[in-house]
Protein backbone atom coordinates (compact mmCIF):
# COMPACT_ATOMS: atom_id res chain seq x y z
CA UNK A 1 0.00 0.00 0.00
CA UNK A 2 2.08 2.89 1.19
CA UNK A 3 5.36 1.03 0.74
CA UNK A 4 6.02 1.31 -2.97
CA UNK A 5 8.80 -1.16 -3.83
CA UNK A 6 11.89 -0.46 -5.91
CA UNK A 7 11.64 -0.70 -9.66
CA UNK A 8 8.05 0.47 -9.97
CA UNK A 9 8.38 4.24 -10.11
CA UNK A 10 9.88 6.14 -13.02
CA UNK A 11 12.97 8.30 -12.58
CA UNK A 12 11.27 11.75 -12.56
CA UNK A 13 8.78 10.62 -9.90
CA UNK A 14 11.59 9.13 -7.81
CA UNK A 15 13.68 12.30 -8.05
CA UNK A 16 10.70 14.53 -7.24
CA UNK A 17 9.91 12.34 -4.24
CA UNK A 18 13.47 12.58 -2.96
CA UNK A 19 13.51 16.35 -3.46
CA UNK A 20 10.32 16.69 -1.45
CA UNK A 21 11.61 14.33 1.22
CA UNK A 22 14.91 16.19 1.61
CA UNK A 23 13.12 19.55 1.86
CA UNK A 24 10.66 18.22 4.44
CA UNK A 25 13.43 16.57 6.48
CA UNK A 26 15.46 19.78 6.47
CA UNK A 27 12.50 21.84 7.67
CA UNK A 28 11.63 19.27 10.34
CA UNK A 29 15.21 19.22 11.64
CA UNK A 30 15.26 23.01 11.85
CA UNK A 31 12.08 23.03 13.95
CA UNK A 32 13.13 20.11 16.12
CA UNK A 33 13.19 20.99 19.81
CA UNK A 34 15.26 19.06 22.29
CA UNK A 35 12.29 18.14 24.47
CA UNK A 36 10.48 16.69 21.46
CA UNK A 37 13.16 14.09 20.75
CA UNK A 38 11.96 11.32 23.12
CA UNK A 39 8.35 11.67 21.96
CA UNK A 40 9.43 11.55 18.35
CA UNK A 41 11.46 8.42 19.01
CA UNK A 42 8.53 6.72 20.75
CA UNK A 43 6.22 7.50 17.85
CA UNK A 44 8.86 6.36 15.36
CA UNK A 45 8.97 3.03 17.20
CA UNK A 46 5.17 2.85 17.18
CA UNK A 47 5.03 3.61 13.46
CA UNK A 48 7.80 1.10 12.75
CA UNK A 49 6.02 -1.76 14.51
CA UNK A 50 2.40 -0.92 13.76
CA UNK A 51 2.92 -0.67 10.02
CA UNK A 52 4.54 -4.11 9.97
CA UNK A 53 1.25 -5.72 10.94
CA UNK A 54 -0.68 -6.06 7.72
CA UNK A 55 -4.20 -7.40 7.35
CA UNK A 56 -5.05 -9.04 4.01
CA UNK A 57 -7.98 -7.37 2.22
CA UNK A 58 -8.97 -8.75 -1.18
CA UNK A 59 -6.05 -8.57 -3.61
CA UNK A 60 -3.97 -6.46 -1.27
CA UNK A 61 -3.16 -5.99 2.37
CA UNK A 62 -3.37 -2.93 4.56
CA UNK A 63 -1.76 -1.73 7.74
CA UNK A 64 -2.16 1.23 10.05
CA UNK A 65 -0.11 4.38 9.47
CA UNK A 66 -1.14 6.62 12.39
CA UNK A 67 0.17 9.66 10.51
CA UNK A 68 -2.74 11.80 11.73
CA UNK A 69 -2.00 10.95 15.34
CA UNK A 70 1.70 11.67 14.82
CA UNK A 71 0.91 15.01 13.17
CA UNK A 72 -1.19 16.08 16.16
CA UNK A 73 1.30 14.89 18.76
CA UNK A 74 4.67 15.93 17.35
CA UNK A 75 3.84 18.18 14.39
CA UNK A 76 6.63 18.57 11.81
CA UNK A 77 8.78 15.99 13.62
CA UNK A 78 6.40 13.41 12.09
CA UNK A 79 8.69 13.55 9.05
CA UNK A 80 11.65 12.35 11.11
CA UNK A 81 9.68 9.59 12.83
CA UNK A 82 8.37 8.29 9.49
CA UNK A 83 11.79 8.61 7.86
CA UNK A 84 13.46 6.50 10.54
CA UNK A 85 10.63 3.96 10.54
CA UNK A 86 10.63 3.58 6.74
CA UNK A 87 14.42 3.37 6.51
CA UNK A 88 14.54 0.62 9.12
CA UNK A 89 11.69 -1.30 7.49
CA UNK A 90 13.40 -1.15 4.11
CA UNK A 91 16.74 -2.13 5.63
CA UNK A 92 15.53 -5.03 7.76
CA UNK A 93 12.53 -6.42 5.92
CA UNK A 94 12.81 -5.14 2.37
CA UNK A 95 9.48 -3.34 2.76
CA UNK A 96 9.34 -0.51 0.30
CA UNK A 97 12.75 0.35 -1.06
CA UNK A 98 15.49 2.93 -0.95
CA UNK A 99 14.93 4.53 -4.32
CA UNK A 100 11.27 4.94 -3.39
CA UNK A 101 11.94 6.10 0.18
CA UNK A 102 11.46 9.73 -0.84
CA UNK A 103 8.07 9.19 -2.45
CA UNK A 104 6.91 6.98 0.42
CA UNK A 105 8.03 9.54 3.00
CA UNK A 106 6.16 12.36 1.27
CA UNK A 107 3.05 10.19 0.82
CA UNK A 108 2.88 9.21 4.49
CA UNK A 109 4.33 12.14 6.42
CA UNK A 110 3.05 15.17 4.51
CA UNK A 111 -0.68 14.51 5.15
CA UNK A 112 0.10 13.96 8.84
CA UNK A 113 1.99 17.23 9.16
CA UNK A 114 -0.69 19.19 7.27
CA UNK A 115 -3.55 17.68 9.27
CA UNK A 116 -1.63 18.24 12.51
CA UNK A 117 -1.07 21.90 11.68
CA UNK A 118 -4.68 22.46 10.63
CA UNK A 119 -6.34 20.66 13.53
CA UNK A 120 -4.03 21.59 16.39
CA UNK A 121 -6.07 24.71 17.17
CA UNK A 122 -9.57 23.15 17.10
CA UNK A 123 -8.37 20.10 19.06
CA UNK A 124 -6.84 22.33 21.74
CA UNK A 125 -9.98 24.42 22.18
CA UNK A 126 -12.79 21.84 22.35
CA UNK A 127 -13.84 19.15 24.80
CA UNK A 128 -12.05 15.76 24.76
CA UNK A 129 -14.93 13.98 23.04
CA UNK A 130 -15.22 16.56 20.30
CA UNK A 131 -11.43 16.67 19.92
CA UNK A 132 -11.51 12.89 19.38
CA UNK A 133 -14.12 13.22 16.64
CA UNK A 134 -12.17 15.99 14.89
CA UNK A 135 -8.91 14.03 15.13
CA UNK A 136 -10.61 10.86 13.85
CA UNK A 137 -11.91 12.69 10.78
CA UNK A 138 -8.47 14.21 10.26
CA UNK A 139 -6.83 10.78 10.45
CA UNK A 140 -9.29 9.48 7.84
CA UNK A 141 -8.36 12.40 5.59
CA UNK A 142 -4.67 11.53 6.07
CA UNK A 143 -5.26 7.99 4.86
CA UNK A 144 -7.17 9.33 1.88
CA UNK A 145 -4.35 11.74 1.03
CA UNK A 146 -1.75 8.97 1.36
CA UNK A 147 -3.79 6.74 -0.93
CA UNK A 148 -4.16 9.59 -3.42
CA UNK A 149 -0.43 10.26 -3.31
CA UNK A 150 0.45 6.61 -3.88
CA UNK A 151 -2.04 6.36 -6.76
CA UNK A 152 -0.68 9.55 -8.32
CA UNK A 153 2.94 8.38 -8.05
CA UNK A 154 2.05 5.05 -9.66
CA UNK A 155 -0.10 6.56 -12.40
CA UNK A 156 2.58 9.12 -13.30
CA UNK A 157 5.24 6.41 -13.48
CA UNK A 158 3.87 3.79 -15.79
CA UNK A 159 0.56 2.79 -17.33
CA UNK A 160 1.40 -0.77 -16.25
CA UNK A 161 0.91 0.01 -12.60
CA UNK A 162 -2.08 2.35 -12.67
CA UNK A 163 -3.95 1.27 -9.55
CA UNK A 164 -7.48 0.12 -9.96
CA UNK A 165 -10.03 2.36 -8.28
CA UNK A 166 -11.91 -0.67 -7.02
CA UNK A 167 -8.91 -2.07 -5.15
CA UNK A 168 -8.16 1.32 -3.64
CA UNK A 169 -11.75 1.72 -2.45
CA UNK A 170 -11.90 -1.78 -1.00
CA UNK A 171 -8.63 -1.39 0.85
CA UNK A 172 -8.67 2.25 1.90
CA UNK A 173 -12.22 2.60 3.23
CA UNK A 174 -11.78 0.06 6.07
CA UNK A 175 -8.36 1.51 6.79
CA UNK A 176 -9.81 5.03 7.02
CA UNK A 177 -12.41 3.80 9.49
CA UNK A 178 -9.83 1.96 11.60
CA UNK A 179 -7.40 4.87 11.63
CA UNK A 180 -10.15 7.31 12.45
CA UNK A 181 -11.39 5.21 15.36
CA UNK A 182 -7.95 4.56 16.84
CA UNK A 183 -6.76 8.14 16.42
CA UNK A 184 -10.05 9.49 17.78
CA UNK A 185 -9.90 7.39 20.93
CA UNK A 186 -6.18 8.10 21.42
CA UNK A 187 -6.64 11.84 21.06
CA UNK A 188 -9.67 12.07 23.36
CA UNK A 189 -7.81 9.98 25.93
CA UNK A 190 -4.68 12.14 25.69
CA UNK A 191 -6.79 15.28 25.86
CA UNK A 192 -8.28 14.09 29.15
CA UNK A 193 -5.09 12.71 30.71
CA UNK A 194 -2.20 14.67 29.26
CA UNK A 195 -3.22 17.58 27.02
CA UNK A 196 0.44 18.62 26.68
CA UNK A 197 1.06 15.57 24.51
CA UNK A 198 -1.05 17.14 21.77
CA UNK A 199 0.86 20.40 21.72
CA UNK A 200 3.51 19.33 19.23
CA UNK A 201 1.89 20.90 16.20
CA UNK A 202 1.24 24.28 17.80
CA UNK A 203 4.07 26.79 17.53
CA UNK B 1 24.95 16.99 14.45
CA UNK B 2 21.51 15.44 14.08
CA UNK B 3 21.74 16.27 10.44
CA UNK B 4 25.05 14.47 10.24
CA UNK B 5 23.58 11.46 12.04
CA UNK B 6 20.65 11.25 9.67
CA UNK B 7 23.00 11.64 6.74
CA UNK B 8 25.12 8.80 8.09
CA UNK B 9 22.02 6.65 8.45
CA UNK B 10 20.96 7.43 4.88
CA UNK B 11 24.40 6.62 3.50
CA UNK B 12 24.40 3.36 5.45
CA UNK B 13 20.94 2.59 4.16
CA UNK B 14 21.83 3.36 0.56
CA UNK B 15 24.98 1.26 0.54
CA UNK B 16 23.71 -1.77 2.44
CA UNK B 17 21.88 -4.16 0.19
CA UNK B 18 18.51 -4.84 1.74
CA UNK B 19 17.17 -8.37 1.92
CA UNK B 20 15.65 -9.40 -1.37
CA UNK B 21 12.19 -9.46 0.12
CA UNK B 22 9.21 -7.33 -0.77
CA UNK B 23 5.93 -7.02 0.92
CA UNK B 24 4.23 -8.96 -1.81
CA UNK B 25 6.08 -12.10 -2.76
CA UNK B 26 5.65 -14.57 -5.52
CA UNK B 27 6.37 -18.28 -5.52
CA UNK B 28 6.52 -20.01 -8.89
CA UNK B 29 7.74 -23.38 -10.05
CA UNK B 30 7.66 -25.33 -13.27
CA UNK B 31 6.23 -28.79 -13.14
CA UNK B 32 5.73 -30.83 -16.29
CA UNK B 33 6.13 -27.74 -18.43
CA UNK B 34 3.43 -25.85 -16.50
CA UNK B 35 4.15 -22.64 -14.61
CA UNK B 36 2.30 -22.70 -11.30
CA UNK B 37 2.61 -20.94 -8.00
CA UNK B 38 1.06 -18.36 -5.74
CA UNK B 39 1.49 -14.84 -4.47
CA UNK B 40 1.67 -14.14 -0.77
CA UNK B 41 2.19 -11.28 1.61
CA UNK B 42 5.01 -11.33 4.08
CA UNK B 43 3.43 -11.62 7.48
CA UNK B 44 0.48 -13.60 6.19
CA UNK B 45 -2.34 -13.45 3.69
CA UNK B 46 -2.75 -14.40 0.04
CA UNK B 47 -4.01 -11.82 -2.45
CA UNK B 48 -7.25 -12.74 -4.17
CA UNK B 49 -7.75 -11.35 -7.66
CA UNK B 50 -4.26 -9.87 -8.01
CA UNK B 51 -3.13 -9.55 -11.61
CA UNK B 52 -0.64 -12.14 -12.85
CA UNK B 53 1.30 -11.17 -15.94
CA UNK B 54 3.71 -13.55 -17.63
CA UNK B 55 6.15 -12.15 -20.14
CA UNK B 56 8.64 -13.87 -22.39
CA UNK B 57 12.36 -13.18 -22.48
CA UNK B 58 11.77 -10.37 -24.99
CA UNK B 59 9.32 -8.63 -22.65
CA UNK B 60 6.28 -9.48 -24.71
CA UNK B 61 3.18 -10.16 -22.67
CA UNK B 62 2.07 -13.78 -23.09
CA UNK B 63 -0.49 -14.27 -20.36
CA UNK B 64 -2.61 -12.07 -18.12
CA UNK B 65 -4.80 -13.53 -15.42
CA UNK B 66 -5.80 -13.19 -11.82
CA UNK B 67 -5.06 -15.18 -8.71
CA UNK B 68 -7.78 -17.32 -7.17
CA UNK B 69 -9.08 -17.18 -3.60
CA UNK B 70 -5.84 -18.72 -2.34
CA UNK B 71 -3.55 -16.51 -4.37
CA UNK B 72 -2.75 -19.31 -6.83
CA UNK B 73 -2.23 -19.18 -10.56
CA UNK B 74 -1.15 -21.61 -13.29
CA UNK B 75 -0.36 -21.34 -16.97
CA UNK B 76 1.07 -23.73 -19.50
CA UNK B 77 3.43 -22.03 -21.94
CA UNK B 78 3.39 -23.27 -25.53
CA UNK B 79 7.11 -24.08 -25.37
CA UNK B 80 9.98 -24.05 -22.92
CA UNK B 81 11.78 -20.75 -22.55
CA UNK B 82 12.60 -17.93 -20.20
CA UNK B 83 9.58 -16.34 -18.54
CA UNK B 84 9.12 -13.45 -16.13
CA UNK B 85 6.11 -13.76 -13.85
CA UNK B 86 4.80 -10.55 -12.29
CA UNK B 87 2.15 -10.26 -9.60
CA UNK B 88 0.48 -6.87 -9.17
CA UNK B 89 -2.11 -6.20 -6.50
CA UNK B 90 -3.15 -3.07 -8.43
CA UNK B 91 -2.25 -0.68 -5.64
CA UNK B 92 1.51 -0.55 -5.73
CA UNK B 93 2.48 -4.01 -4.52
CA UNK B 94 4.45 -5.72 -7.23
CA UNK B 95 6.50 -8.90 -7.11
CA UNK B 96 8.48 -10.54 -9.88
CA UNK B 97 10.04 -13.95 -10.42
CA UNK B 98 12.24 -14.97 -13.33
CA UNK B 99 12.10 -18.55 -14.51
CA UNK B 100 14.98 -19.56 -16.74
CA UNK B 101 14.66 -21.97 -19.65
CA UNK B 102 16.94 -24.41 -17.84
CA UNK B 103 14.23 -25.06 -15.28
CA UNK B 104 12.02 -26.75 -17.81
CA UNK B 105 12.33 -30.49 -17.86
CA UNK B 106 12.10 -32.20 -21.21
CA UNK B 107 8.50 -33.19 -22.01
CA UNK B 108 7.59 -36.59 -20.58
CA UNK B 109 8.07 -39.26 -23.21
CA UNK B 110 5.39 -41.90 -23.75
CA UNK B 111 5.59 -44.89 -21.43
CA UNK B 112 8.42 -47.12 -22.63
CA UNK B 113 7.30 -50.48 -23.91
CA UNK B 114 9.23 -53.69 -23.44
CA UNK B 115 11.02 -53.47 -26.79
CA UNK B 116 12.15 -49.88 -26.37
CA UNK B 117 15.67 -48.87 -27.21
CA UNK B 118 17.98 -48.20 -24.24
CA UNK B 119 18.25 -44.51 -25.31
CA UNK B 120 14.51 -43.82 -24.90
CA UNK B 121 14.63 -45.74 -21.64
CA UNK B 122 17.25 -43.33 -20.33
CA UNK B 123 15.19 -40.31 -21.42
CA UNK B 124 12.10 -41.67 -19.70
CA UNK B 125 14.01 -42.35 -16.51
CA UNK B 126 15.52 -38.87 -16.62
CA UNK B 127 12.09 -37.28 -17.00
CA UNK B 128 10.68 -39.38 -14.16
CA UNK B 129 13.58 -38.47 -11.90
CA UNK B 130 13.16 -34.78 -12.78
CA UNK B 131 9.48 -34.92 -11.86
CA UNK B 132 10.15 -36.77 -8.63
CA UNK B 133 12.87 -34.32 -7.60
CA UNK B 134 10.66 -31.35 -8.45
CA UNK B 135 7.88 -32.81 -6.32
CA UNK B 136 10.23 -33.48 -3.42
CA UNK B 137 11.98 -30.11 -3.33
CA UNK B 138 8.83 -28.03 -3.80
CA UNK B 139 8.03 -27.87 -0.07
CA UNK B 140 11.65 -26.96 0.54
CA UNK B 141 11.51 -24.08 -1.95
CA UNK B 142 8.23 -22.88 -0.46
CA UNK B 143 9.65 -22.93 3.05
CA UNK B 144 12.74 -21.10 1.88
CA UNK B 145 10.75 -18.33 0.19
CA UNK B 146 8.59 -17.94 3.26
CA UNK B 147 11.51 -17.93 5.70
CA UNK B 148 13.33 -15.32 3.66
CA UNK B 149 10.50 -12.86 4.12
CA UNK B 150 9.46 -13.64 7.65
CA UNK B 151 9.11 -10.90 10.20
CA UNK B 152 11.38 -11.92 12.98
CA UNK B 153 10.82 -10.74 16.51
CA UNK B 154 14.55 -10.18 16.91
CA UNK B 155 14.62 -7.87 13.89
CA UNK B 156 11.70 -5.84 15.20
CA UNK B 157 13.31 -5.49 18.59
CA UNK B 158 16.56 -4.55 16.87
CA UNK B 159 14.77 -1.81 14.96
CA UNK B 160 13.23 -0.42 18.13
CA UNK B 161 16.63 -0.54 19.79
CA UNK B 162 18.10 1.41 16.89
CA UNK B 163 15.39 4.07 17.26
CA UNK B 164 16.15 4.38 20.97
CA UNK B 165 19.84 4.67 20.13
CA UNK B 166 19.15 7.40 17.57
CA UNK B 167 17.08 9.34 20.10
CA UNK B 168 19.86 8.98 22.66
CA UNK B 169 22.44 10.19 20.17
CA UNK B 170 20.26 13.15 19.22
CA UNK B 171 19.74 14.09 22.87
CA UNK B 172 23.47 13.78 23.55
CA UNK B 173 24.19 15.97 20.52
CA UNK B 174 21.76 18.70 21.55
CA UNK B 175 22.95 18.68 25.17
CA UNK B 176 26.55 18.99 24.00
CA UNK B 177 25.63 21.88 21.75
CA UNK B 178 23.82 23.62 24.60
CA UNK B 179 26.77 23.11 26.93
CA UNK B 180 29.00 24.61 24.27
CA UNK B 181 26.70 27.63 24.03
CA UNK B 182 26.57 28.06 27.82
CA UNK B 183 30.31 28.10 28.40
Amino acid sequence: MAHIPDGVLSLPVTVAGWAGAVAMTGLALRHMKEEAIPGTAVLAAVFFTVSLVAVPVGPSSVHLLLSGLMGLMIGPATVLAVLVGLALQALMFGFGGFTTLGVNLVDIALPGVVVGALLAGPVRRTSPTRAGVIAGLGAGACVLATGGGVALALALSSPDYVPSAKVLLVTYLPLMAAEGLITGFAVSFLKRVKPDALAGASP
Amino acid sequence: MIRRLILALLVLAATASPAAAHRLKLFATIEDGRIAGYAFFIGGGRPEGAAIIIRGADGQELYRGATDAEGRFAWTPPAAGTFVVTADSRDGHVAEVRLGAERFTPPPSPAPDQAAMPATDTAAIEAAVDRAVARQIRPLLETYDEAEGRLRFNDIMGGIGMIIGLAGAALWATSRRRKGADS
